[in-house]
C-alpha cells in the first residue's frame, strides 16, 4: 500500500534527538543545583526540604494514580506509613545494622506491594466504579492507624517510635540523597507516563470501557499500577523516616493522604513535575505557618482547594503554561508514521458460524426485555436487526459482547462460548463493538487512540513513544477515507462527530475482529458520512469476510447494504430473512409507517 | 445477651439517621457527600448552642436541622453545582469544605470537648433490664425519619421529581423537571439530616470540632453496601451495626470500629451490587 506511506510523511527525528537533549541538560542543571543548594541553606531549611523532598515523592505516586490513572486516592499515606514503621519496628527490634537495613527494605517493599495487592482486588474488579475505589482507599489508613495504635510497644501505640539508631549522614549529603532520589523518580515517571503505555494509563482514566471493548484488562493494569506505586511510597516513607528518626500514627493516617492529593491538586494533577511544586510549597509554607497559626493555616488550606479545583483545575503548572504558551494545544504524535501491516496475522477462516445465540433471555424480575432469542450469523454476513424503540436491540448487543449481561441461555462468537467472561475476555475471540455514541479517548490524540487499540496486539514500549504505528489494511483504510490520516496528532475532543465515529470504527477494526457489532454507527452523520460508512461496511464484509451486526432505524439504509435483517419485536425475533422478505412485510411495515393491518386489527 | 440485642439495634438507628442524609444526595447526585461530617459536626454545635440558650428539645431539633440545610443549600449552590460534569472533584471540594468548616468551629467554639445534658434521662426497665430511655428514643427517631422520608419520596411532588431524577435525569429534564432545583432541594436536605443526626448523638458522645469524622466511613460504606435505596439502607445498617456491636463486645473495641468498613468493602467485592436486590 504505497498510498499509506505518501499520508504519513518520514519521522523528522532531528527534532526528537534536540528535545531529548534539552531535556538531558535540564536534568543536569537541577542535579547540579541539587548538589550545591546545601552550602547556600541553613540547616533549618535544609532539615525542611529534606522532608519535603520524600514527601514529595509520595505526592508523585499519587499524581500517577489520580493523575493520569483517574483514581483518586486517599491511601497513598498508608504506603508511606508502611515504609516510615518497617524502619522503626525494625531497628528498634533488632538494632541498627546492614542486615537489619536489608531486612527493613525488604519489610517496608514486601508489606506494601502486598497491602496494595490486596486492596486493588478489593477496589478494581470489572464493574466497579472511581467513587467506590476512592472509598476504599479512604479505608486503607483508617484501618493501618487503628492497627498502629492497637499494636502496643511494638509499634509505640499513639506515641509512635523514637530514639532507635538510624543512618549517619550530614545534612547536607541528606538533602543530596533525597534531593536526587526524587529528580531520579521525576525523571523516571516522566519517561514511563509519555511512553506509549503512559498514554495507556491516560485512556483507562479517559474511558475505562472503551479499553475494556479493546481487549484490556483494565484492573488488572490498575492493581499493577497501584502495586509499583505503593512500594515507591513506601520507600518514600522509608527515607523519611530514616531521616527523622521517628515513626508517628500521623505519618499513615488519611490526613496526610488528603494532604498528598491537596498538593497534587494545588500543584496540577497529570504532569509529575505540578505533584513536586505543590508538595515543597506546601510543606515549607506549613513548616513556617503551621506553628504559629495552626487552625488558620488549615484553613487556608482548605479554601485554597476549594478554590483551585473550582477555578483552577489544572493547578498552578496549568496557569503557568497558560501564561507562558497562551493555551497553544500541543501537538502529539503528528510524526507517527501509520503502517499498514505486512500480513495479517493468523490465517483465519474465510466462513463459519460468527456468532450463534441460543435460547437468549435478559429479565428484570418479571419484565423479559430478551426472550428465546435464538440466530446464526455467519463471516462474510452484513446482519442488519432492526425493531422500534424498546425491542431489545442495544440489550441484545450488550448480551453478546459482555457474558455477564444474560440471565439464561447460551451464546458463543466465533466457535468460543462467551460463559460469563468480561467483555476484555470475549474481544480475544474476534469480538468488535462500536457504541452508539462515538466512545474514544478524549484527551488522547488519533494516533494515540489507533495504538492503545492495539495493545492485545503489540504491547505498548513502557519507556518511549514508537514512531511507527502498524495498523491492519481495514483500519487504515478507515483512517484515510475519513481524513482522519491529516489529523493523527489531534486530540479526540477536537474532532467532529462524524470523525469520532470514524475513529471508534478504526479503533475497533484495528483489533482485526471477525464479529463485528455495531450500535446505529449512522446516527447524526451527515448524508455523504453515511454513504462513506455504507461503502466501509460492505467491502468488510464481502472483502474481509467480517460478519457484521448492525442496529439500524434507517430502512432504506439496510436495504441497501444488508445480506439479512432480523426483526425483534418485543425482546423476541419477529422476523429473520432476506432483505426483500422482511421489508415488504406486513409486520415491518406496520412498525414503521404506524398502518395497522387488518389482520392484526382485527385480533387485538 | 439483651443488653447486646439492644445495643445492635440501637446502634443501627444511629447509623440510619447519619446515612439516610448521605444516601439521598448520593441517589440524586451520584456522588458521596465528604462534608456530611462537617454538617453532622454543625448540627451538634447548634444543639449545643440551643441548650445553652435555655430552648426546649422541640425548638433544637429543627433549629440544628435549619442551620443544617441552609449550609448545604450554600455548599450546592456555590460548589457542587459547578462540578456535576467531574464528581471526583466535587468529592475533593467537599472535602475541602469539611476540612474548612471543622476549622472555623474550632476557631469559634474552641477545640476542647463540651457536653449537652439529653432531654430524656434515666433508664427505662425493659424485660428485667435498665436500659438508657435515650438510646432507646433513637430507635423512635429513626423511625420517624425513615417514614418521614419514604412519605416525602413518595407522597409529594418533590419526591415524584426526586425519584424521577434518581431513575433517569436525562428523561426528567426532558418532562420538565426542574432536575438543578432537585438537586438543590436535596442537597440542602440530606444536610439538614446529617445536623440533626449530630443533634441528636450528641448527649450521647461529646461536641468536638472532629466529632463527625469517625462516623463518616461506616455511613459512607452502608450507603454503598446499600446500593442507593432506603430499605436496604436500613437492613445494611441492622446486619452490619449488628456485627460491629458483636466484634466490639466479644473481641476489640477497636476492630468493632472497623467491622462495617471491612465488611462491607469485601461484600461489595464479592457481590457488586450489595445488599439490594438484583
Amino acid at each position: 500500500m504505497p498510498e499509506a506511506n505518501q499520508l504519513s510523511p518520514a519521522v523528522p527525528t532531528a527534532i526528537g534527538a534536540s528535545a531529548t537533549l534539552r531535556a538531558m541538560a535540564l536534568v543536569a542543571l537541577v542535579v547540579g543545583a541539587v548538589m550545591l543548594a546545601p552550602l547556600m541553606l541553613d540547616t533549618y531549611m535544609l532539615n525542611i526540604l529534606v522532608r519535603a523532598f520524600f514527601v514529595a515523592i509520595a505526592a508523585i505516586t499519587v499524581d500517577i494514580m489520580w493523575g493520569y490513572c483517574g483514581t483518586l486516592t486517599f491511601g497513598q499515606s498508608a504506603f508511606f506509613g508502611i515504609g516510615v514503621y518497617a524502619l522503626a519496628i525494625t531497628f528498634t527490634e533488632y538494632g541498627f545494622g546492614p542486615w537489619q537495613a536489608v531486612l527493613a527494605i525488604a519489610a517496608a517493599i514486601i508489606a506494601a506491594a502486598a497491602v496494595a495487592g490486596l486492596t486493588g482486588w478489593l477496589s478494581f474488579y470489572p464493574g466497579s466504579t472511581p467513587l467506590y475505589a476512592s472509598i476504599v482507599s479512604l479505608v486503607v489508613p483508617i484501618v493501618l492507624v487503628q492497627i498502629l495504635y492497637s499494636g502496643g510497644t511494638f509499634t509505640g501505640s499513639s506515641s509512635g517510635l523514637v530514639g532507635f539508631e538510624t543512618f549517619d549522614l550530614e545534612f547536607d549529603n541528606w538533602f543530596r540523597l533525597a534531593g536526587l532520589a526524587l529528580v531520579a523518580t521525576a525523571v523516571v515517571a516522566l519517561i514511563m507516563m509519555r511512553s506509549d503505555t503512559g498514554r495507556l494509563l491516560k485512556a483507562l482514566r479517559d474511558n475505562d470501557e472503551r479499553c475494556t471493548y479493546l481487549g484490556i484488562n483494565t484492573s488488572r493494569y490498575r492493581i499493577v499500577v497501584l502495586v509499583l506505586t505503593a512500594i515507591v511510597a513506601s520507600l518514600a516513607g522509608f527515607g523519611y523516616a530514616a531521616f527523622g528518626g521517628v515513626a508517628a500514627p500521623e505519618n499513615a493516617s488519611f490526613t496526610f493522604g488528603t494532604r498528598l492529593i491537596i498538593m497534587v491538586a494545588l500543584g496540577g494533577r497529570g504532569t509529575v513535575i505540578g505533584a513536586i511544586v505543590g508538595a515543597l510549597s506546601i510543606e515549607v509554607a506549613s513548616a513556617y505557618l503551621s506553628g504559629s497559626l495552626p487552625y488558620v493555616w488549615e484553613l487556608i488550606i482548605g479554601i485554597a482547594l476549594i478554590t483551585v479545583i473550582l477555578a483552577f483545575p489544572d493547578g498552578l503548572l496549568g496557569v503557568f503554561k497558560r501564561i507562558a504558551y497562551g493555551g497553544r494545544p500541543l501537538e502529539n504524535g503528528a510524526t507517527v508514521q501509520l503502517r499498514p501491516m505486512a500480513t495479517a496475522t493468523g490465517t483465519k477462516a474465510e466462513s463459519g458460524v460468527a456468532i450463534e445465540a441460543r435460547e437468549l433471555g435478559k429479565h428484570f424480575g418479571s419484565l423479559s426485555v430478551l426472550d428465546g432469542v435464538q440466530f446464526k450469523a455467519n463471516r462474510g454476513e452484513l446482519l442488519s436487526l432492526v425493531g422500534p424503540n424498546g425491542a431489545g436491540k442495544t440489550t441484545l448487543i450488550r448480551c453478546l459482547s459482555d457474558g455477564r449481561e444474560r440471565s439464561s441461555g447460551f451464546v458463543a462468537i466465533a466457535g468460543h462460548p462467551i460463559d460469563h467472561l468480561p467483555p476484555s475476555r470475549i474481544v480475544r475471540f474476534g469480538l468488535g463493538r462500536k457504541f452508539q455514541a462515538a466512545s474514544v479517548f478524549e484527551t488522547l490524540t488519533v494516533a494515540e487512540c489507533l495504538r492503545v487499540a492495539r495493545t492485545h496486539r503489540a504491547r505498548p514500549a513502557l519507556a518511549s513513544t514508537s514512531p511507527v504505528l502498524e495498523l491492519p489494511a481495514a483500519a487504515i483504510s478507515v483512517v484515510e477515507r475519513s481524513g482522519l490520516a491529516d489529523r493523527r496528532g489531534e486530540e479526540a475532543r477536537n474532532l467532529s462527530h462524524g470523525l469520532k465515529q470514524a475513529l471508534e470504527l478504526a479503533m475497533v477494526l484495528a483489533l482485526e475482529p471477525e464479529v463485528l457489532l455495531l450500535d446505529e454507527p449512522t446516527a447524526g452523520l451527515t448524508r455523504a458520512e453515511r454513504q462513506a460508512f455504507a461503502d466501509i461496511l460492505t467491502s468488510l464484509a464481502s472483502g474481509d469476510r467480517l460478519c457484521i451486526l448492525l442496529v439500524e432505524h434507517d430502512l432504506d439504509f439496510v436495504r441497501d447494504i444488508s445480506s439479512r435483517i432480523i426483526v425483534l419485536h418485543q425482546g423476541r425475533i419477529a422476523l429473520d430473512g432476506s432483505v426483500d422478505e422482511v421489508v415488504d412485510s406486513e409486520l415491518v411495515r406496520e412498525i414503521y409507517t404506524g398502518q395497522q393491518s387488518s389482520s392484526l386489527r382485527s385480533a387485538s | 445477651m439483651l443488653t447486646i440485642a439492644l445495643d445492635a439495634v440501637t446502634t443501627a438507628a444511629l447509623l440510619f439517621i447519619i446515612s439516610s442524609g448521605l444516601l439521598i444526595v448520593f441517589g440524586v447526585m451520584k456522588i458521596i457527600n465528604f462534608a456530611h461530617a462537617a454538617f453532622v459536626t454543625v448540627g451538634a454545635y447548634a444543639a449545643l448552642v440551643g441548650t445553652r440558650l435555655g430552648l426546649p428539645w422541640a425548638l433544637v431539633l429543627p433549629l440544628a436541622f435549619a442551620t443544617g440545610a441552609a449550609c448545604g443549600a450554600l455548599t450546592e449552590a456555590t460548589i457542587v453545582r459547578r462540578l456535576y460534569q467531574r464528581p471526583l472533584d466535587a468529592i475533593l471540594a467537599t472535602w475541602g469544605l469539611g476540612t474548612v468548616i471543622g476549622q472555623l468551629v474550632t476557631l469559634i467554639f474552641g477545640r476542647e470537648v463540651q457536653f449537652v445534658q439529653a432531654p430524656i434521662t434515666g433508664t427505662i426497665d425493659l424485660f428485667g433490664l435498665d436500659y438508657s430511655a435515650y438510646r432507646i428514643a433513637m430507635i423512635a427517631a429513626a423511625v420517624i425519619v425513615a417514614v418521614a422520608f419514604t412519605g416525602l419520596l413518595s407522597g409529594t411532588r418533590l419526591g415524584l421529581s426526586t425519584r424521577a431524577v434518581i431513575m433517569n435525569e436525562m428523561l426528567a429534564q426532558g418532562l420538565g423537571v426542574d432536575s438543578s432545583r432537585v438537586r438543590l432541594v436535596t442537597f440542602a436536605l440530606g444536610s439538614g439530616l446529617a445536623a440533626l443526626a449530630g443533634a441528636l448523638i450528641t448527649p450521647l458522645s461529646s461536641v468536638d470540632p472532629n466529632m463527625g469524622l469517625p462516623w463518616l466511613i461506616s455511613a459512607f460504606m452502608l450507603v454503598m453496601v446499600s446500593g442507593g435505596s432506603l430499605p436496604t439502607l436500613a437492613v445494611s445498617c441492622i446486619v452490619l451495626g449488628g456485627l460491629q456491636v458483636i466484634v466490639s463486645t466479644f473481641v476489640n473495641p477497636i476492630l468493632g470500629g472497623l467491622t462495617i468498613a471491612i465488611c462491607a468493602a469485601i461484600v461489595l467485592r464479592i457481590r457488586p451490587e450489595g445488599f439490594a436486590r438484583a
